[in-house]
């Protein structure tokens, strides 16, 4: 068994800080989750009081089907060698989330994508609105109701001769006279 | 009359010859350098055929009057400095047009070249060429101290401007000049170093540092021109300084067919041994900053220099 | 064919085509993941330079411009831009499976799929990213184009250049680019 007794550590520090939910997920690795409007105190929190001095990555996750775009702040301590991850959750249709820029620097890079690929705005955000694009005025791409199939079929000339592509698996589990178990059947082309 | 049409005729030949020795040597270190670095390199001929497919491009594209004048201004510099020097001595076929102050006239003619290809690439408005004229010119300032001094040294020994003489004072003496002026000899190596823009001075043409320098916007015939011109000049630079230091090639009154050969032979033996030597020394450096390579100049070339003046004048 | 085709070539012609072929300049510009395999095609273990291909600094001193993988939109209209740049005779290599039917990447939303709509292409190499070996046998190819005289697609490109940007304006819309003299 693991000794998890930094991690626990952590945790419980946080937790009596502020009345939030969490987990130690595994060795090294903390989630938090948090309200939105609490976000900006907890990260202060970390970083200042608990050493977690490095803003690693902002992602963003999108759960259409209850509605909402899922944030995480990666976090990493370099002494303790622990991540700890802040969650939030973002109302889907008018997604505003606070602009954290003032706590760390290379948090403009990270949200000025969130804002050209997801649609997420945060209010005093100083940078150009084209960011990796050029001349995109369609919906922001990596939303999951954005077709990218479609759009690519109805923008780009397709050269004929793709239709009877063969995958990869497909065709060498045939060859060699396998079957795909049924856990893995969830992403054939079938 | 005659007399004037075998001139005309030699000095068709000498361009001829120059043209071709040169880009053959450009073809030799290409080749060199390729084996020296564990690979098979390109044909001997190779600048040949470059220069063959830029002559050959269907569309020219120039940037105004002076755009069109910068390889001219190369090929009638080469050219001209070209006939001052005396390729074969006192060869009634390679006529050289010798007169008493040519030493002097030579070291400014020689930077009418770079005059021309400057302004041209001034012309066309990138801001490429327009840093690397600057830094070429910075660097001109940095070699041509040197061999001033060493040319001022062997003047001042023999009391004399003309090469013609001092080719004839090594003849008479049978030492080489090398060796009875050594200081001058390595401060004009040292410097010419510089001259042949070979790494680790080749920081004004780097096609990767600069997107190469002034010829960034010439292409086609205007390349192939400014090329040709680049290799007439190396034959030019070395033939002087194997006229200057090595006693020359040729005797002075044979012009049968088999000396003039011989003396040919002996000339290019001579200039191609000159030349390994910016050539071994640029397959083991790096390049060097504009500053640094002044820097360079300033230290050891020019205390040679000096001393080969002050030798000179003690002696 | 008749005989009278076959050596309608004139001497001059055939100089020119042998110089071209034997002196490739490759424009040193690296469009896509594909560029990782320039490095060590021109380099010792399988030296490109024994066939007379050199690296050129500006698209006005080259002949080849090699398209090495995915073209995103953005990186498409640089590229003609450098394409409109070079001199005639120019040609231009395809790599990788991206430029022939969109490869890995043929449902994104940023990548073209047919690289032959938007300028002329003369060879592809198919592979994902095709080895060292690979281009060479690639550049050996348009070598046999280029003596068989079928290489002439920078001139083509001009005479049907209404086509080419109807496609190319369809996919840029930003369209902010100066007429060259050709």
């Amino acid at each position: 068994m693991e000794n998890l007794e930094k991690e626990n550590n952590i945790l419980l520090e946080v937790q009596n800080a502020f009345k939030i939910k969490g987990k130690v997920i595994r060795d090294r690795r903390v989630e938090v989750m948090v309200s939105k409007d609490m976000v900006s105190s907890v990260l202060l929190f970390l970083k200042n009081q608990k050493g977690f001095i490095h803003l690693a990555h902002i992602a963003c996750i999108d759960f259409i089907e209850e509605g909402e775009f899922q944030l995480v702040y990666v976090t990493w301590s370099p002494e303790q060698k622990i991540h700890v991850m802040v969650k939030t959750r973002v109302d889907r249709e008018n997604p505003v989330m606070e602009n954290i820029d003032n706590i760390w620097d290379q948090a403009n890079t990270y949200e000025r994508e969130m804002r050209e690929m997801y649609g997420i705005e945060f209010p005093g955000l100083v940078g150009d609105h084209e960011f990796i694009l050029e001349d995109w005025d369609e919906m922001p791409p990596m939303r999951r109701d954005f077709d990218t199939h479609a759009y690519a079929h109805k923008t780009f000339y397709q050269r004929p001769g793709r239709e009877d592509a063969q995958d990869v698996r497909e065709t060498i589990t045939k060859r060699s006279g396998e079957v795909i178990p049924e856990y893995a059947k969830k992403y054939s082309r079938e | 009359m005659e007399d004037l049409g075998i001139k005309i005729l030699g000095a068709i030949l000498t361009t001829i010859m120059a043209f071709a020795v040169g880009m053959t040597y450009g073809g030799i270190t290409r080749k060199l350098t390729a084996r020296v670095q564990n690979r098979r390199g390109p044909t001997i001929w190779q600048n040949f055929i470059d220069l063959l497919k830029l002559q050959s491009k269907k569309s020219n594209i120039a940037h105004g009057f002076m755009g069109h004048m910068a390889p001219a201004w190369i090929i009638i510099a080469a050219i001209t400095t070209l006939m001052f020097i005396p390729v074969l001595n006192g060869n009634l076929w390679f006529p050289n047009l010798t007169f008493h102050g040519d030493l002097i006239f030579l070291l400014y003619i020689m930077v009418f070249g770079s005059l021309g290809m400057a302004l041209g690439a001034g012309q066309t408005g990138n801001p490429n060429s327009a840093i690397g004229v600057s830094r070429g010119l910075s660097q001109m300032v940095g070699f041509e101290i040197p061999f001033v001094l060493a040319l001022v040294g062997l003047m001042v020994q023999y009391q004399t401007t003309s090469i013609k003489d001092l080719m004839e004072v090594q003849q008479q003496t049978g030492i080489w000049i090398m060796f009875s002026n050594p200081f001058s000899f390595l401060a004009a190596i040292l410097a010419s170093l510089g001259m042949f823009r070979y790494s680790p001075f080749d920081i004004v043409g780097a096609p990767a540092e600069l997107a190469s320098g002034p010829v960034s916007e010439f292409g086609g015939k205007y390349l192939g021109t400014m090329m040709s011109g680049g290799s007439i000049f190396a034959f030019i630079k070395l033939t002087l300084f194997v006229d200057l230091f090595m006693g020359g090639a040729g005797n002075g009154s044979d012009t049968g067919i088999w000396a003039t050969l011989l003396g040919i032979v002996i000339l290019l033996v001579k200039t191609f041994s000159l030349y390994m030597i910016p050539v071994f020394y640029g397959w083991v450096s790096p390049r060097y900053r504009t500053e640094q390579s002044i820097q360079y100049f300033y230290r050891w070339p020019l205390a040679l220099g000096i001393i080969s003046v002050i030798w000179a004048v003690v002696l | 064919m008749s005989t009278n085709e076959k050596n309608s070539k004139t001497i001059l012609e055939y100089i020119s085509e042998w110089s071209r072929k034997h002196s490739l300049f490759v424009m040193a510009y690296g469009t896509g993941c594909g560029a990782i395999e320039i490095p060590s095609t021109m380099t010792s273990r399988y030296d490109a330079e024994r066939f007379g291909i050199r690296g050129a600094a500006t698209p006005r001193q080259a002949d080849v411009l090699l398209i090495t993988g995915y073209l995103a939109t953005k990186t498409l209209k640089r590229v003609i831009r450098v394409y409109e740049q070079m001199q005639n005779p120019k040609y231009v290599i395809a790599f990788g499976s991206c430029t022939i039917n969109g490869g890995m990447y043929y449902d994104s939303y940023n990548t073209i799929n047919s690289l032959d709509r938007y300028i002329p292409v003369d060879v592809y190499i198919n592979g994902c990213m095709p080895r060292p070996e690979a281009v060479i046998s690639g550049f050996v190819k348009l070598q046999e184009e280029i003596a068989a005289g079928r290489c002439h697609k920078g001139e083509k490109y001009i005479e049907n250049l209404e086509w080419y940007r109807a496609n190319q304006k369809k996919i840029i819309k930003n369209w902010r680019m100066p007429d060259y003299n050709w």
